[in-house]
């Protein structure tokens, strides 16, 4: 097997006595789409906020290639080729939507006007070049969300996150993100999803990570975790009548 | 060429014309003090404006500028032009301690510490008698002469104060349009965004509050030499770390003429109120104080993004029906 390219051990976060992650160990290889799902604060967020630097961990370690990121500034680790998108969404919203984008491909490119093109290369991808010169503060959700991805793209990472691509998009926009991600998978991008849309996530990851209380519970193909009984257990609560632990 | 420097080659120019039409010392103290306001209210805008850096402590390095030169050149005849350069020095170094805290302090904690830093400036300054001549001041002997700046007519200064000016515009516009100036606005716009996509934003932020100090510190170096006179209870006051503010405030966050425009305005206003009121008494000065307040209360209601960005506005708004 090829060396990891992201490699997470024994990660472990607490806020105050709430545990987000708890001894969390994977790895991840190049040119792999992994899905990291879990209900609503399994720790996701925050184990893409740890990997990314926004977060350090009381315990454990991340590795890029064998690199230790620990203590490592975010801007730091994305000049290392890790990017993300955020859940809650955040354009730079006084600048407009080509501008937004520029920051992520001038780190890159050191030229402005490359720089431009660039960008309006990336607003084609996504499907947002006729809004390039609107502010990003008049796009809908669902623009925005292309706007991030597009931004963090425009950085040309190794690695990419994304926090939920199609929450709070329109069903018809969907399809359009779904294609987006497989794509960049096919170009040799490296992805991590997380993904509360079952049906997306069935169809593009080859390999699902579950998260329930900051645990792994649960790791492998789409096919056998969906239909894992901790699994549903965690999403759908215990069954009527069980024994409680 | 954008609108805004074809607005900065009218007003420059003009200044630059002024002083061969205009004998009238009165006028061109006027345009010397709007030329060096709006360059100070520059220096404020790289930090607040362009970096989002809020600051209402500036006039702590215009103050380090007016006491570099004139204790060293009181003290040990050393030409203003050295204690501008040893001014700026003084400030850079003052300007990377504040910005190192502003990635300890964010929103009002910051200007709050900007406040203390330049209320300690004037505590050294007017209690440390023996060096500063502590709350007396320091008068600025007049000695005839480019190398040390003192000169009998008006017209040097406007060229000095002018040249201060195209260069604060020119560094805005190196902001605007730069690399630095991108990354800069991602800074300003969403601090964890822009360090989500690569951008140093620590380092980023010391070096914009240290460029704006320096700025000011020559702002405040020109203008002792210019006065002749430096106060510790004016230079190191918050009255003027809020008129930096306000200029650049009423004419346009982060625009690179709009400092300008707002200087023009309150300084015209100032020089007004100075010539109608002084005569009758120090408590009646305080009006602009409720003019200042008015001021800005009318701007934010009317112009939100300053009379730059209004008057901006407003030209693209009416381009579409001039003919092409």
């Amino acid at each position: 097997m090829a060396a990891a390219l992201l490699s997470v051990g024994g990660v472990t976060k607490r806020f105050g006595g709430v545990v987000a992650n708890l001894d969390v160990s994977f790895d991840v290889a190049p040119g792999e789409l992994i899905g990291l799902i879990g209900p609503n604060g399994a720790g996701k967020s925050t184990l893409f906020e740890i990997i990314t630097g926004f977060c350090q961990p009381d315990a454990g370690e991340v590795r890029l290639e064998g690199r230790r990121l620990a203590g490592l500034s975010p801007d730091r680790v994305s000049r290392l080729g890790v990017g993300r998108t955020f859940q809650k969404l955040r354009p730079f919203p006084g600048l407009t939507v080509v501008e937004n984008v520029m920051v992520g491909a001038l780190q890159k490119c050191h030229e402005v006007r490359r720089a431009r093109q660039e960008a309006i290369e990336v607003l084609a991808r996504v499907g947002l070049e006729d809004k390039a010169d609107a502010h990003a503060r008049t796009l809908s959700t669902g623009q925005r969300k292309r706007l991030e991805l597009a931004r963090a793209l425009a950085a040309r990472p190794r690695l990419l996150l994304l926090d939920e691509v199609t929450g709070g998009v329109d069903q018809r926009s969907i399809p359009g993100l779904v294609s987006l991600v497989r794509d960049l998978h096919r170009n040799g991008l490296t992805l991590i999803v997380i993904e509360h849309n079952m049906r997306v996530i069935t169809a593009v990851c080859q390999r699902i990570l579950a998260l329930h209380l900051g645990q792994i519970i649960a790791e492998g193909p789409p096919a056998v975790v969906t239909r894992d009984p901790r699994v549903v257990e965690a999403y759908l609560g215990q069954v009527y009548g069980g024994s409680r632990r | 060429m954008r609108r805004t420097d074809l607005g900065a080659i009218v007003l420059f120019g003009a200044a630059a014309l002024a002083p061969l039409v205009v004998r009238n010392a009165f006028l061109l103290d006027a345009l010397i003090l709007i030329l060096l306001w709006g360059s100070l209210a520059v220096a404020w805008n790289v930090a607040g404006g362009y970096a989002g850096q809020v600051s209402l402590g500036h006039s702590a390095f215009f103050g380090l500028g007016a006491y570099a030169a004139a204790l060293l050149g009181t003290r040990w005849d050393v030409s203003p032009w050295i204690g501008l350069i040893v001014g700026v020095a003084l400030s850079t170094g003052a300007g990377l301690a504040l910005g190192y805290l502003s990635n300890r302090l964010r929103g009002p904690y910051f200007v709050l510490a900007t406040i203390a830093f330049s209320q300690v400036l004037l505590i050294v300054a007017s209690r440390w008698r023996a060096f500063t001549q502590g709350s007396e001041g320091i008068p600025v002997p007049f000695r005839p002469g480019v190398w040390t700046l003192g000169f009998s007519d008006k017209t040097p200064w406007v060229y000095i104060m002018l040249a201060l000016a195209v260069f604060a515009y020119l560094v805005q516009r190196y902001l605007e349009v730069s690399r630095l100036g991108y990354l800069l606005a991602a800074v300003r716009e969403d601090e964890d965004a822009a360090q989500a996509l690569g951008v140093p934003s620590r380092w980023l932020k010391v070096a914009a509050v240290a460029v704006s100090a320096a700025l000011a510190s020559v702002g405040g170096t020109l203008w002792a030499q210019y006065v002749g006179f430096v106060d510790p209870f004016y230079v190191f006051s918050v009255d003027l770390s809020v008129r930096f503010a306000l200029a650049a405030i009423i004419g346009g966050v982060g625009t690179a003429l709009g400092p300008f425009l707002g200087s023009i305005l309150i300084t015209t206003l100032e020089t007004y109120l100075r010539a109608t009121f002084g005569g009758i008494g120090a408590g009646f000065i305080g009006i602009y104080l409720i003019i200042y307040g008015t001021l800005l209360i009318l701007v934010v209601r009317f112009v939100p993004e300053g009379l730059a960005g209004g008057l901006a506005a407003r030209l693209v708004r009416r381009a579409p029906s001039t003919p092409a």
